[in-house]
């Protein structure tokens, strides 16, 4: 059949201009529409689209390493892989949990049931994983891996009550890691990023300039040795003595560096979860209790300072009952008259309460408060106590005396250890601190705690006299001769307080706080140290139960520190020109005032260059003047120059290096 | 004016350009999701090349074979698609993607027999409607024999179930019954008792019920059932009037489902805004405009029908993937012409502007 020749249809020319007019309508209306999203409801749109692509990631840098005075790891993070599932993706649930559940550890069914709920879910956090179990892990859609870093205490139990620990998502929750958290987390950067529908980051903006993150070290003055000798001294304190636990505290008294803190019973900060949140605490800064006789010390120390009572005098001792208003004091054994000395020696609660009648309510709770007591130290380290000292404006007539051999009083350890190594240096209070340095991961120092005077608040000669006073309760017929260590003089005195009963008031039969705090060499001090036991079973006095820990802490750690017995007094002997503590209104803390050179013997600054900061703060003592510590190590310059007459006003500035 | 002389030229200008906007941005869309699963960034762009030179030799070929060979072969063609339509049944011959048999794989060829469809029931119209010209109104003639055969195809089709492609091959075979003069009566007629039959296939399909809801209110449920359209949407917002730039575009990063076949205008209208949706419509129009001009100039009344029916299957089909992203049409699933990849789509496209190039050269030989 031939094709017929075309024939002009007019019916066809209008039929299709119909159709052409219905595709110009239709393309028109697509137009239009186009204009309508992309034009008119553009904002809108935008910002929806916008909210969905953009997905802004923290990159935290790698948590800080904690390590202690000589740089040995205390707290490291190591990187560990995290699993996690965008349920909405995972294809067959049943299947990805029955292949994953021996890897991650996990019931197959518990798996499965996390893999069908919400949007993205941790399927198992930290844990390991090797490259093969990695690989069949991302083989499943929807299932992915990423690296958290994971803290981990290489000496387990060992300083935890210091160092604290962190929780899962790497933040500190005690001790130095919350303490310091803002700067062991590091620095963190926001990365905003492309995210596509199944949540993975795709793009990221600016990374190159961001990324550099730096993670902090935090360096502590925490010995590690030290700090063992002092735990394994504790811990067998603690078992020997069937208590219910104890701290024991270890101070350089001269800069107030702790080098040592322990707790029982402690935790391993691995973990954390296996243990009460008791034993989280550092018991040291946390809990306060009453001193006991340990006490008498700062009361003597007050009395000799104001010229109440002298060292040769001698108080009545009321052969061991003496009666103030209704109550009775009770010595356990009955003295007759006996020295200064003796009474710190013997401990003799009526000889103190005797001094503190003499020394009156004011200045008794003048020295109190000046000796730290009631106030935080200023430790660096979360949730330290006050203590409870009350003004003297309420104490009755027996409180007076209680007050005077610790009792009415509540004090915390690092308080105690604060207070003596005013005595222990001459007269000054420091601030106690855990965290020696700062620095970023290049090894570059950002910040440094140095040494801090808080206050003067007795006389080197009076700091000297109660020393010597300290000595004789270790030796021979003193309370502390458990104390005494071959060759060196210890300086101690032990406590033993009876614990209060918080449920029917007044004190708990049975139930005692025995302590024993000194410091060693007495004459030269490096260890300030305070041992309380906490309910011991069987004995319970401190010069029993307390002094033997002090001792194998003390001696120990003087082995470890290269400090031999000498007998000798190798400090050069100190004349004050002039009390620094000023008899001035009472319930007033004041700083320390600092010694103004006599006009008739005009003082010069020593050299420092070449000394450690030890020895700088020790000739500072030594001279009275106020020295700033700039850095650490060793002095290279000094402001004013040396020969020069100490400043009225201002510290003498050493930088060290 | 567009002078007649230049058509040709209009037409293979429009053509390719769709083609080569088509392989630009099936890379730009395709890129990171082709990196992330075969770990080459060009697997479907060169897929899609491929396809493109296939097509482009098919393209010559048809415009090297007098279009009287499609009058011949009306039946024939016709058959032989019916034949490939019913393969997608037989196991081991037909497979699934995505939901749907659509597929036929014969030796290394996997191809979709809804495409060819379309064509057979464009050459098997233009024959007959030429061939009936004369009788044209009556029912029994000019109406039946035009609806009832490409209605069996349709059908074919509709049992994949493509129903996208069903839709399209109907509104061509109206249109050309239309165009031909059939009587709009008995036409109209027949949408009208369609109605019901519609309704009835509507309420079977659940996933056509779930369509029209979400047509009706993407918002609705804008993470589930909404999902794609909303970001088809956002897709075009983040555009705005000159897009964020290629490759730039963010709603395909898994966003956008099926970005690179039937969504590939949402891409267009993220990465080169309103001025690339714009320009892709003019081609279109051009290409409408084109491919009507030839048609009239035609020697014969089959050359006619056969022209328009060509023009409009790719115009069509254009309209409804558009007003289908942009959410004037429920979702279909059909792609977008010479732009979309997909190798069987593209192949068919580029045959039908051969067979309009044979006419217009025919239609100039004197």
């Amino acid at each position: 059949m031939k094709p017929k020749k075309k024939k002009p249809e007019s019916s066809l020319k209008v039929r299709v201009t119909v159709v052409l007019g219905f595709f110009l309508v239709f393309f028109s209306a697509i137009f239009f529409r186009a204009f309508q999203l992309q034009v008119l409801d553009r904002d809108s749109l935008q910002h929806l689209a916008m909210k969905q692509h953009r997905k802004t990631i923290n990159i935290q840098s790698k948590r800080g390493d904690i390590y202690d005075r000589n740089l040995k790891e205390l707290a490291v993070s190591i990187e560990v892989d995290s699993v996690f599932a965008q349920s909405g993706k995972v294809e067959n649930p049943r299947e990805v949990s029955k292949a994953l559940a021996p890897v991650l550890g996990m019931n197959m069914f518990e798996l499965e049931k996390k893999l069908k709920t919400g949007t993205f879910v941790w399927l198992k956090r930290q844990v390991d994983l090797n490259e093969e179990q990695r690989k069949l892990v991302t083989s499943f859609e929807g299932v992915g891996i990423v690296k958290e870093s994971r803290r981990f205490y290489p000496n387990r139990q060992l300083a935890s009550n210091i160092i604290g620990f962190t929780g899962l998502d790497s933040n500190g929750l005690e001790g130095v890691e919350r303490h310091y958290d803002n700067i062991l987390k590091g620095s963190s950067v926001k990365i905003v990023g492309d995210k596509d529908a199944m949540g993975r980051m795709l793009l990221f903006e600016d990374l190159d300039k961001k990324v550099p993150v730096q993670s902090m070290v935090v360096e502590l003055t925490i010995d590690k040795n030290i700090q063992y000798i002092t735990e394994k001294a504790l811990k067998k304190a603690v078992e020997d003595a069937n208590a219910k636990g104890g701290t024991a505290i270890v101070m350089d008294p001269v800069t107030g560096e702790i080098l040592a803190m322990a707790s029982q019973p402690t935790f391993d900060p691995n973990d954390v979860k296996k243990f009460d949140a008791s034993q989280w605490k550092n018991k040291s800064i946390t809990d306060a209790f009453e001193p006991g006789s340990i006490f008498k010390l700062f009361l003597i120390s007050a009395a000799l300072e104001e010229g109440i009572v002298k060292i040769k005098d001698s108080i009545f001792c009321e052969n061991g009952n003496y009666r103030v208003s209704d109550r009775v004091f009770h010595d356990h054994i009955g003295y007759g008259w006996l020295t200064v000395p003796l009474i710190m020696k013997y401990s003799s609660n009526i000889g103190s309460a005797k001094i503190g009648e003499k020394l009156g309510k004011a200045q008794l709770y003048r020295y109190v408060k000046a000796f730290g007591f009631g106030t935080k130290t200023g430790v660096d380290l979360p949730g330290e106590a006050t203590g409870s000292f009350m003004h003297y404006s309420k104490w009755s007539n027996v409180t007076l005396h209680t007050v005077s051999f610790g009792q009415g009083v509540s004090a915390t350890g690092v308080q105690l250890v604060t207070a003596m190594s005013a005595i222990a240096n001459g007269g000054f209070i420091v601030k106690p601190y855990v965290v020696k340095s700062i620095k970023d991961s290049s090894g570059k120092v950002i910040s440094e705690s140095n040494p801090t005077i808080v206050r003067r608040i007795i006389s080197e000669d009076t700091a000297r006299k109660v020393t010597d006073m300290l000595i004789e309760v270790t030796k021979q017929g003193g309370t502390g001769t458990k104390a005494a260590i071959e060759g060196f003089d210890v300086a101690g005195k032990t406590g033993t307080a009876q614990k209060p009963d918080f449920k029917h008031g007044g004190y708990a039969s049975g139930a005692y706080m025995a302590s024993f705090m000194g410091y060693v060499p007495a004459k030269n001090p490096r260890l300030a140290i305070l041992v309380s036991i906490d309910e011991p079973r069987g004995e319970y006095y401190g010069g029993l139960v307390s002094a033997p820990a002090f001792k194998e802490i003390a001696q120990e750690s003087l082995s470890y520190l290269g400090v031999f017995p000498e007998k000798q007094d190798g400090m050069p002997k100190v004349q004050y020109i002039k009390n620094t503590i000023q008899p001035e209104p009472v319930n007033e803390l004041e700083e320390a005032e600092v010694a103004s050179p006599d006009p008739l013997r005009p003082m010069a600054i020593p050299d420092f260059t070449g000394k450690t900061v030890r020895a700088v703060l020790r000739m500072a003592r030594e001279r009275s003047f106020e020295v700033a510590v700039v850095g650490s190590g060793r002095a290279v310059s000094q402001k004013p120059a040396p020969g020069s007459s100490i400043p009225e006003k201002g510290p003498v500035v050493v930088t060290f290096q | 004016m567009i002078r007649l002389k230049d058509l040709d030229r209009l037409l293979i200008i429009s053509t390719l350009m769709l083609v080569v906007v088509g392989v630009v941005m099936v890379y730009s869309t395709s890129y990171i999701v082709a990196m992330k699963r075969f770990g080459d960034e060009y697997f479907f762009v060169k897929k899609h090349l491929t396809y493109a030179f296939v097509g482009l030799g098919l393209f010559i070929a048809a415009v090297k074979v007098p279009y009287d060979f499609y009058r011949k072969m009306a039946y024939p063609i016709l058959i032989l698609s019916a034949i490939l339509l019913i393969f997608i049944f037989i196991p081991g011959l037909g497979f699934t993607a995505g939901g749907a048999r659509r597929w036929v794989r014969l030796g290394p060829i996997a191809f979709q027999p809804s495409e060819p469809a379309k064509l057979a029931v464009i050459f098997f119209l233009a024959y007959s409607l030429a061939a009936k010209q004369e009788r044209i109104k009556s029912f029994a003639v000019g109406f039946l024999p035009n609806i009832i055969i490409p209605g069996i195809m349709i059908l074919l089709i509709m049992s994949e179930p493509d129903l996208g492609t069903a839709i399209c091959v109907a509104s061509i075979v109206f249109i050309m019954n239309f165009s031909a003069g059939v009587r709009l009566r008995y036409l109209f007629g027949m949408l009208l008792a369609a109605v019901p039959f519609i309704w009835l296939v509507i309420m079977n399909f659940s996933y056509m019920m779930n369509r029209i809801l979400i047509f009706l209110d993407p918002w609705k449920d804008p993470s589930g059932r909404g999902f794609q359209m909303v970001q088809s949407f956002l897709a075009f917002g983040s555009g705005g009037i000159s897009g964020v730039g290629l490759g730039e575009g963010k709603q395909k990063l898994f966003f956008l489902p099926e970005a690179h076949t039937d969504f590939i205008l949402s891409v267009i209208g993220e990465e080169l805004g309103l001025i690339g949706v714009g320009v892709v419509i003019f081609f279109y129009v051009l290409f409408l405009y084109c491919g009507t001009k030839i048609a009239f100039r035609a020697k014969t009344l089959h050359g006619t029908y056969l022209a328009l029916g060509l023009t409009f299957m790719v115009v069509l089909q254009a309209a409804i993937n558009m007003a289908v992203v942009m959410g004037l049409l429920p979702p279909k699933g059909l792609p977008l012409p010479f732009v979309s990849y997909g190798g069987t789509s593209l192949v068919i496209n580029m045959i039908a502007v051969g067979i309009i190039l044979n006419i217009y050269i025919r239609g100039n030989e004197a």
